[in-house]
């Protein structure tokens, strides 16, 4: 009986039951791929495909209206070298490059005094400008855009803030007052997330060192920053990639002027692509973005995966 | 211990030695209220300057003479009266149907994406899960211009396809924020639903998704506010002028050669409102989303 059933599993179906349930593969449910397919086909067809596209649309002739918009053709690198030597294009790089590095240093600075002296504040002072703070971040870009140009120009707040009623902050230091007003419209998001940090640090490590007689800046240097700092660049990448793609802001406040002067890359993208009609230059100016894009992203991912 | 304990007591008599003879506490309390006054003054004085910003909207907003100076106002609810008819009205519904649509079209999808990266063995699950951090880091709206020229081949111009693209551009955040919720859920209550022979589907509709409710919440409350504040995407995905959200005639009005201060202030102060709501209710939703994660195994 019991010789019959081992011959049995050996030459019958039974072993390919068998196989079918071995414990020493892996076992994938093919359900996993239907649960997966709408998110990865929406990230494919929306993300992945037309990032190939930009690509290729970056090396040819396409334009908006014209001839060329219907046959456009491979002109291979010859945006490229319009690309080298194009003085806008150079200005809005160094540009981008000030008001990215700008909102980083403003958002980290102000997220971190906001939230480290907000949790010794009175509870009253905690929700009034903690408040403030959050409504600056929840702003939608169109509106924040609109009430900081309805501030910085003739007879605004600042102006009338500081005693120079008449003064147009907005048009005396165009750049300085869009990265002020992109540091604001961050910094809440910086002071809920470096809040959340601050008060993961065990009181103990502070208690101790407050015994041996640390300074401020000691404890500051030697405790809080260490322990901070994942979280630290987590908020300087995420508010670098906000920067980057800061379309709205500035599109309403300035459209980039007055004379290229807050002329980031994604306005001067835009610019090229559907004012100036150059469709194709206009993606290759996006592809730049794309890559400095990637480049964050890749210190993102890694800092991000770490923690998981 | 005992050694480092009298070595922190040996420190505390040396800086108690170090004092002037003085009445030590009175001259505690005194350092605390000067720190306490220059904490509180420091943080008053950001205060002041994040709300100045801000004071322009809130008083042209009821200001029948307003301009783009700030002044004080001559009290009037007109502008709220007048921004909410006709195009304007119709501007509002647009964003209501752009933010609601693309919100489903990623919460749905997400959910289902978020619960498969969060339980199953998948091939490559590894590199599929860096995939999803990095494009929810990198904004996806920087490929508006591709996308212009596909939809434009295509005739998808319009608001549907563009609630489509905006769904994307919320996807991958949403995913990865509702994997960690669905990671902290006990699996115990998965496995006896199994026991029952439920199906993938009901697992999920019953356990999975009651369970990590308030993170799957706290995802579309981002993707909404991400379609409702959108401004590039809708300026350039969208042709016809009756499609087009709120933020676009926020802009138009701002373009036109006699612009009405006050309707604009108002009109913006209205869009801002359900962003403000559903920030306070994802803020409250978070906070028991961390209760529950304990609380579903007890």
């Amino acid at each position: 009986m019991v010789s019959t059933a081992v011959v049995d599993t050996v030459t019958g179906p039974p072993l390919q039951e068998l196989w079918k349930t071995r414990h020493d593969k892996t076992r994938y449910q093919w359900s996993s791929l239907g649960l997966l397919t709408p998110t990865f086909a929406l990230l494919i067809f929306l993300f992945l495909v037309p990032m190939g596209i930009a690509i290729y649309l970056g090396l040819t002739n396409l334009t908006l209206i014209g001839p060329t918009a219907v046959h456009s053709s491979f002109t291979g690198t010859a945006n490229l070298i319009r690309l080298k030597g194009d003085t806008t294009f150079w200005s809005s790089l160094w540009v981008t490059g000030i008001f990215i590095v700008g909102s980083i240093i403003g958002v980290v600075v102000l997220g971190y005094t906001l939230a480290s002296l907000l949790m010794r504040a009175t509870a009253w002072m905690r929700v009034v400008v903690g408040g403030i703070v959050v409504i600056s971040w929840m702003m939608p870009a169109v509106t924040a855009g609109m009430t900081w140009y309805a501030s910085t120009t003739g007879n605004g707040t600042f102006g009338t803030l500081f005693g120079h009623p008449n003064a147009n902050l907005l048009d005396a230091q165009p750049l300085l007052v869009v990265t002020l007003a992109s540091i604001w419209s961050m910094t809440g998001f910086s002071m809920l997330v470096m809040g959340a940090a601050l008060r993961n640090i065990p009181s103990e490590a502070i208690e101790a060192a407050i015994v041996e007689n640390a300074s401020t800046w000691q404890r500051f240097r030697m405790i809080v920053l260490p322990l901070l700092r994942p979280t630290m660049t987590a908020i300087v990448l995420l508010t670098g990639l906000l920067a980057l793609a800061n379309f709205s802001l500035i599109y309403i406040m300035t459209q980039g002027g007055p004379g290229n002067s807050t002329n980031i890359l994604p306005l001067y993208s835009y610019q090229q692509a559907f004012t100036f009609n150059n469709l194709a230059y206009g993606a290759l100016i996006g592809n730049v973005m794309v890559v400095i894009a990637t480049v964050f992203g890749v210190f993102y991912v890694r800092i991000t995966a770490r923690r998981i | 211990m005992t050694q480092h304990e009298s070595a922190s007591i040996g420190s505390v008599a040396t800086v108690i030695d170090d004092e002037p003879i003085r009445p030590p506490e009175n001259r505690q309390t005194q350092r605390t209220f000067v720190r306490r006054l220059t904490l509180h003054t420091i943080l008053g004085g950001i205060g002041i300057l994040f709300l100045a910003p801000m004071l322009w909207l809130f008083l042209a907003s009821i200001d029948s003479h307003a301009s783009w100076g700030i002044e004080w106002p001559h009290f009037s609810l007109i502008n709220f009266r007048h921004v909410l008819t006709g195009s304007l009205l119709h501007s509002l519904w647009n964003s209501v149907v752009l933010a609601f649509i693309s919100t489903t079209i990623a919460s749905v999808a997400g959910v289902f994406a978020a619960y498969a990266l969060s339980r199953r063995r998948i091939p490559f699950k590894g590199p599929l899960i860096l995939f999803i951090i990095f494009s929810s880091g990198v904004p996806l709206a920087i490929m508006v211009i591709p996308v212009y020229e596909i939809f434009s081949k295509f005739g998808f111009l319009s608001i549907l396809p563009t609630a489509v693209f905006l769904s994307v551009t919320s996807l991958p955040f949403e995913v990865y924020l509702m994997k960690n919720f669905i990671d902290a859920v006990p699996t115990d209550l998965e496995e006896a639903a199994r026991m029952e022979r439920a199906s993938t589907f009901q697992v999920l509709r019953r356990v999975v998704i009651p369970l990590a409710l308030p993170g799957i919440a706290a995802a579309a409350i981002f993707g909404f506010v991400n379609a409702w504040g959108s401004f590039v995407v809708p300026l350039i995905l969208i042709s016809p002028t009756n499609q087009q959200p709120a933020p676009i005639a926020i802009y138009t009005f701002l373009t036109l050669p006699k612009a009405q201060f006050g309707n604009i202030a108002a009109y913006s102060l209205l869009f801002c409102v359900p962003v403000f709501i559903l920030y306070a209710v994802s803020a409250r939703l978070f906070r028991e989303g961390f209760v529950l994660g304990g609380g579903v195994k007890g």
